[in-house]
């Protein structure tokens, strides 16, 4: 198979009729780590989102294609079909639906009628990706992110993650609410799955993440755009420095969408 | 009274003792003197009142759905009575739970031969006056089953009763009769399949009376596939003795006209009741039915959790009532009624009704809502690759499954689970 090639041009996207990411290009392939960072409000979530597809999020322009396919033309389902994963801020918790019958299904929806995973093999496979995120074992009987706390939830993404397998991982803040042993398990497990085989897209507030996860690649985003692109190196003056010397140097006085300064 | 000559049929026919008889007359009496009930959220004014002449006979071999169930029950070593249109094919109370002292027969069949049982509890927990349906049922109930078990007596296995209405029974009218002694222990599975046929204009009316006695423990799970055609009426009542528990499951998959009501009246000190209830609803279904909890006693508990998903033109309503009493001191419930609505035309109502008449209150809760499938749970899956039809069929799945669990005989529950997977194919 080839490698995995995420490619973003020119991406406009609006929420509530709001333009919140505006013109931004990026390109992500398979053992590649990119990394973006940037304040609060400056787009960086929303362009997860509208990457994945959720229905609130519109793409008013440009283009992203994963493997030459055009994603923008797929429904949710099939973006996640085709390779593209998405560990969320904030996942939806589904009462009634246990944890492994959900990763169950969603392995067999990738993999297709006619070549899902044997049952014991699915579980053994699952127990020890548990063991190795340390999730409790009775995690996988428990409902889907019901009652986790928010470092729970936080590894259960992970383990869907490592589960499915997926071509291009975005990891939304995936280090927010982790202490620092829950962020050491959880960079692991990233490093682990660390291959040509597939191209990470972290999405962090802060440069702590990044020293358990080392991105070749380190993209600052501000009013809706990646307006400087380096490698580790960037990540972390700005954790020496913080944002202000950036903005300084590039003219931004209000680093939210919808300055215009 | 033209109608009248069905109650003399009916109890020639079983050889009924004269106490029973005329326990059957007056109950005709109250019927026919009752006007047709208002209800709030049921229009009754155009639905007629038609049943009879009832068949004396029935094809003996249980087929289809029925049969499988049946089949399973066996298999698991369950006492099973199978009633077809109101006339019992058979009983089989098994050796086992025969050796315990327990009865499990028809109630023509006890009404004779345990008639002290019989005639201590018929209707003392449902009785003809509450309602025109009680009434009619009292006064032409067939095809039923007596429960009893003795005090002491713990009972592992579960009771089945099928009743199999196919439209030719013209009028169903099934009453079961559980009498839990003292520090007994029973559950009853009790199913009621419509196989086609069901005729319009006609009347179902069902009726559950259960007697729990002092620290006794039961549980009753009402599994139906209640079909459009007949005004459906349901009564499941228990009475709840000093620190006795009752937990009841109410699971119907239909798109049937029905009228029903769940409750359990905690009459003991320290009596408790837990009731399940979930619809799923198709086509034109109008289910209205009321899960109650009446707190009579001292120091009770109850908890109330019902489930809807509603399908079509389905329009339902669900409603929680809990009932504490002048002198039910430190009673505590809980109440929630959650309602999903999957397509447009689909209306529904959740409410809770909780009527306080003490001071000294444990706890009481309440919690209802009626929505569409969340979008946000329904993204999520779709975000792990599955079609947007399976997530929400998933997520419905997982609504109704805690329901499904708690039903304790594994063929009821396959059944029920492949009637709730068929529904929600998209």
């Amino acid at each position: 198979m080839s490698s995995p090639y995420l490619k973003i041009e020119n991406l406009h996207v609006a929420v509530d009729g709001k333009e919140i990411v505006r013109g931004l290009n990026l390109e992500v392939r398979g053992g590649e780590i990119h990394a973006i960072m940037g304040p609060n409000g400056t787009g960086k979530s929303t362009l997860a989102a509208a990457l994945m597809g959720h229905p609130h999020y519109e793409v008013t322009g440009g283009t992203v294609t994963l493997d030459g396919q055009n994603l923008l033309e797929m429904s949710v389902d099939e973006r996640a079909r085709a390779g593209l994963f998405l560990a969320m801020q904030y996942p939806a918790e589904v009462p009634g639906v246990s944890n492994a019958n959900f990763i169950r299904t969603a392995l067999n929806a990738r993999r297709g009628e006619g070549n899902e995973v044997p049952v014991m093999k699915f579980h053994r496979t699952l127990h020890e990706k548990m063991r190795e995120l340390s999730i409790d074992p009775s995690f996988a009987e428990r409902y889907l992110n019901e009652g986790f706390s928010g470092g729970e939830k936080k590894r259960n993404e992970i383990l869907q993650m490592v589960m499915l397998e997926p071509r291009i991982a975005i990891l939304d803040e995936i280090d927010s609410g982790l202490d620092i042993d829950a962020l050491k398990i959880v960079s692991q497990a990233v490093n682990s799955l660390r291959s040509p085989n597939i191209g990470f897209l972290v999405i962090t507030h802060y440069q702590r993440l990044l020293e358990h996860i080392v991105p070749d690649y380190v993209h600052v985003m501000m009013q809706g755009r990646i307006v400087r692109s380096g490698d580790n190196e960037l990540a972390r003056q700005l954790e020496a420095r913080g944002y202000d010397w950036l903005k300084q140097e590039l003219g931004i006085v209000d680093e939210t969408v919808g300055a215009n300064a | 009274m033209s109608q009248a000559p069905l109650v003399a049929e009916l109890s020639q026919r079983h050889g009924e003792p004269g106490w029973l008889r005329e326990m059957r007359e007056a109950a005709w009496q109250q019927y026919e003197a009752m006007p047709s009930p208002k209800l709030e959220k049921t229009d009754l004014t155009k639905r007629t009142w038609g049943f009879g002449p009832f068949p004396a006979t029935v094809p003996a071999e249980a087929t289809g759905d029925a049969g499988a169930i049946l089949q399973s029950a066996a298999e698991a070593g369950m006492p099973v009575a199978y009633v077809r249109d109101g006339v019992v094919v058979r009983v089989d109370a098994t050796e086992a739970v025969r050796n315990l002292g327990v009865v499990f027969a028809d109630l023509h069949t006890a009404a004779r031969d345990y008639e002290g049982v019989v005639r201590k509890h018929l209707g003392t927990v449902v009785s003809a006056a509450e309602s025109k349906w009680a009434a009619l049922n009292t006064a032409l109930w067939h095809g039923g089953v007596l429960v009893h078990v003795p005090k002491g007596v713990a009972v592992k296995v579960p009771f089945l009763f099928v009743y199999l209405e196919t439209g030719e029974g013209n009028g169903a009218f099934p009453r079961t009769l559980v009498v839990a002694e003292e520090n007994s222990s029973l559950t009853l599975v009790q199913v009621h399949l419509v196989d086609g046929g069901a005729q319009p204009g006609q009347v179902h009316a069902g009726v559950v009376e259960v007697a729990a006695a002092a620290a006794a423990q039961v549980k009753v799970a009402a599994v139906s596939n209640l079909a459009k055609g007949p005004t459906r009426f349901v009564v499941n009542r228990a009475d709840v003795g000093t620190d006795a528990a009752v937990e009841w499951v109410f699971a119907d998959v239909g798109d049937g006209f029905t009228v029903g009501l769940v409750e359990s009246r905690l009459t003991g000190t320290g009596s408790r009741s837990v009731l399940r209830a979930m619809g799923l609803g198709s086509g034109r279904q109008h289910l209205d039915l009321t899960a109650s909890a009446v707190h009579a006693g001292r120091h009770t508990e109850s908890e109330i959790d019902m489930r809807g998903v509603l399908r079509g033109r389905a329009s339902s309503c669900y409603r929680g009532s809990t009932h504490i009493l002048n002198g039910a001191v430190a009673a505590g419930s809980e109440q929630r009624e959650r309602i999903m609505l999957l397509d447009a035309h689909a209306r529904a109502d959740a409410i809770p009704m909780l009527l306080i008449d003490e001071n000294d209150v444990q706890r009481c809760s309440h919690a209802a809502s009626v929505g569409k499938v969340d979008p946000a749970q329904i993204y999520y899956l779709m975000s792990r690759g599955i079609p947007e039809a399976e997530a929400v069929r998933m997520i419905v799945w997982g609504e109704l499954a805690p329901v499904v669990e708690a039903v304790p005989a594994e063929g009821v529950r396959r059944w029920l689970a492949g009637r709730i997977d068929k529904e929600l194919v998209p």
